[in-house]
């Protein structure tokens, strides 16, 4: 399949052995492959071949060639210090922009060539990526095994019309996810339905969409929108505490680059540090700037909040809830419904006081389960819970608190190491009589006393519950978390106690589930709970071991 | 949590068990002592302002302070060890104790097994000893059991693989 020549290495200095860029290309015209769709017997406890629509002509594909003008630009930032140094350190000569301009030749060949040599194809029911530039590799991914598309349109891509298309296939490890960086978004959308369609056909069970609906091109005609979020709810964002922290990143980042930069410019660290020495003489421009970067916490946390949420919308399409949001980037996760078991209210301290709430799907195998699970982005409480549960299914039963030594240990814990520092600052200033430490023992206590509510509020959020189909936890104060899972998806019980939990007759109930965080723990649940429950969720796995 | 609804599974871990966990116990009291004799060693003979004369003047008395400290907890482990871990399988459900200073009780259904693994380290050998390994799809579902006889974990793991087998339920 590929042509005579091996491509050299990209990065290989020395221009001589480069092949000029009219050097026969490996070829990749379509090869025969058979085109029957389906290799499975029908009715053989897979999937029915009779209900798919027939897969696109098996012909070898390529990304989009637009993608040759993202590769350069992405490679421009890593390229432009060192052609920089060749032109300062060569004196800009001929001889180094002659250097310089190899280089750039260099850069676009590799990426004609990596372009050139990576094709992917369907052969039968498996999708197989090709590439062939330094060493020859064909990717087989039998579609049944395809969880998830992610398809993301970054700047530059949307620009040009393009989309990145990630397959989740659930494998473990850094091979568990493929990708097509740079399909039109026409072809994002003729593949999705191709890769979800046959995924879900294999399943065992086929929910509530008929199969003989034809994948429209576009935008889908079986979508469904479940909640489109509107804008005003973005203002929510800053509660989340998320991106909170970003001014700091910014002037960070802007330090480290101008650093780097300074450096490979012969600027140098003396010229940096007068810089330093120059802002420390003049502490009220650094408390200023320190307060300018407090202030605009908030509102630039707020808006990267925005940029990445913007016009959140949850549909369901074809057995798939499909997330999409974002402004600049547009991201669409589809997250197979069959393997939803459940989802996870998050709510911080200052979104419950607003009354907002956060939600997460809780996946089977999916990777990267922290940004592909969310279902909502900071909506009200009362929509987040509607949603989940018209999306997935509501809990439909009051949470059970734990026992009232619970609240004691909770309070212990929140206040206790407080006070032991307050005690050690006591010591200190007893021993040194220095008043340095009397900030130390008044920060201690004031901690301290903050730990009261902290610890009585973290009591109020412990619970458990069951309603007959799904089970729930919950716990957390700071960031309160209750998941709801369904009870087939639970395969395990584990309960733990520890020495202290023995003297106080409590343990933690945590209830094994094949999906999310593989595991929800009730803190501080009774002797009589801790056994109770998971013989009221699961009886015949607990009947065998029961005192009779 | 001796008194409440759950009975103890009814199977003892190999008698063996008790010279494992004193063996591994010991090689940690050894590595313990050995770190502490040359921290207070170090630290005695620096000469550092903030090092109490006493100190100086003892460097042994860190690693006996230790010495005091451990041994009896390496006397007891073994023997407590041996009075808590327990595994049982009936009704299709494997129930597994273990723990020293915390316990912990797993129950495990067959039906939702993934694997079965049996495992040997070096000291299990020596002795005979088996650990069995059953994993399913979540990390709080699985269970480790330690110190089993060899042949009793072999029979196991080949008994609950075959069941696992039987009974696979993919909701997972």
């Amino acid at each position: 399949m590929t042509g005579p020549t091996q491509p050299p290495q990209p990065d290989d200095p020395s221009p001589d052995d480069r092949p000029p860029p009219s050097d026969g290309p490996p070829s990749f015209e379509a090869p025969a492959v058979d085109p029957s769709p389906v290799g499975s017997p029908p009715g053989g406890g897979g999937w029915d071949p009779g209900t798919l629509p027939a897969p696109a002509p098996v012909t070898s594909r390529r990304l989009s060639p637009k993608v040759l003008l993202i590769d350069p630009v992405r490679m421009l930032p890593s390229l432009l210090l060192p052609l920089a140094g060749v032109l300062v350190v060569g004196g800009f000569s001929g001889r180094s922009y002659l250097w310089a301009a190899l280089g750039l030749v260099g850069t676009v060949v590799f990426a004609v060539i990596r372009w050139l040599t990576f094709t992917y194809d369907f052969a039968g029911d498996r999708l197989e990526i090709k590439r062939s530039l330094i060493s020859r590799s064909v990717r087989t991914i039998p579609l049944e095994r395809v969880r998830g598309v992610d398809v993301s349109t970054p700047p530059m891509h949307r620009l040009l019309g393009l989309a990145v298309l990630k397959i989740d296939t659930g494998a473990s490890g850094g091979d568990g996810e493929a990708t097509l960086d740079g399909v039109t978004l026409g072809e994002a959308e003729r593949l999705r339905p191709i890769l979800l369609r046959r995924a879900r056909a294999a399943g065992v069970e086929v929910e509530d969409v008929t199969p003989e609906v034809a994948p429209s091109p576009g935008q889908g005609a079986d979508a469904d929108v479940i909640v489109a979020v509107p804008r005003t709810w973005l203002l929510y964002g800053p509660l989340s505490g998320a991106y909170l922290l970003t001014p700091f990143a910014l002037a960070g980042g802007a330090i480290g680059l101008a650093f780097q930069w300074g450096d490979e410019f012969g600027l140098g660290r003396d010229a940096a540090l007068t810089a330093g020495e120059w802002l420390w003489e003049r502490p009220s421009l650094l408390v200023a700037a320190a307060v300018l970067l407090v202030v605009a916490m908030p509102f630039v946390g707020g808006v990267m909040y925005a940029v990445f949420n913007w016009n959140f919308r949850l549909n369901r399409r074809d057995g798939y809830l499909v997330a999409e949001r974002g402004l600049i980037n547009r991201r669409s996760v589809s997250l197979e419904s069959r393997r939803v078991r459940g989802y996870e209210i998050v709510e911080g301290l200052a979104e419950r006081w607003a009354g907002v709430a956060r939600a997460w799907a809780i996946v089977t195998g999916l990777g990267d389960s922290e940004t592909r699970g969310q279902l909502l982005p900071v909506v009200p409480r009362h929509v987040a819970l509607s949603v989940t549960g018209d999306a997935i299914g509501p809990y439909e039963a009051e949470v059970r608190p734990h026992p009232p030594i619970a609240r004691n240990r909770r309070l212990f814990r929140a206040i206790a190491p407080w006070l032991v520092l307050a005690a050690v600052a006591a010591a200190l200033i007893w021993a040194t009589g220095s008043p340095l430490w009397w900030v130390l023992l008044v920060l201690s206590l004031l901690l301290a006393a903050v730990g009261v509510p902290l610890g009585i509020d973290r009591y109020h959020s412990l619970g458990h519950g069951y309603d007959g189909v799904r089970v729930t936890v919950r716990s957390g104060s700071l960031r309160r978390a209750q998941a709801v899972v369904e009870r087939r998806a639970v395969v395990g019980w584990r309960l733990r106690q520890t020495w202290f939990q023995r003297r106080a007759g409590v343990l933690t109930m945590i209830t094994g589930v094949g999906a999310g965080k593989g595991g929800y723990s009730a803190i501080d649940v009774s002797e009589a709970q801790a056994t109770a429950f998971p013989a009221e969720v699961t009886p015949e796995w607990l009947a065998p071991f029961l005192k009779t | 949590m001796s008194s409440g609804p759950l009975r103890d599974p009814a199977n003892r871990v190999s008698p063996k068990a008790r010279g494992l966990w004193l063996l591994e116990a010991l090689i940690g009291f050894v590595l313990l002592i050995g770190g502490s004799i040359l921290v207070g060693g170090w630290v005695g003979g620096s000469g550092w302002s903030w090092v109490p004369d006493w100190f100086a003047a003892r460097p042994w008395a860190l690693p006996v302070a230790v010495g005091v400290l451990t041994t009896p907890f390496l006397v007891a482990e073994p023997f407590v060890r041996y009075r808590v871990h327990r595994w049982e399988l009936s009704g299709d459900v494997l129930y597994a104790r273990q723990g020293f200073l915390t316990r912990e009780w797993v129950f495990v259904p067959v039906s939702r097994i993934q694997t079965v693994d049996k495992e040997q380290g070096w000291l299990e050998r020596m002795l005979g000893l088996a650990t069995l390994e059953v994993r399913t799809a979540s990390h709080a579902g699985s269970s480790t059991i330690k110190g089993l006889d060899y042949l009793v974990a072999a029979g196991l793991a080949e008994g609950l693989a075959q069941r696992a087998e039987q009974l696979r339920d993919d909701a997972t």
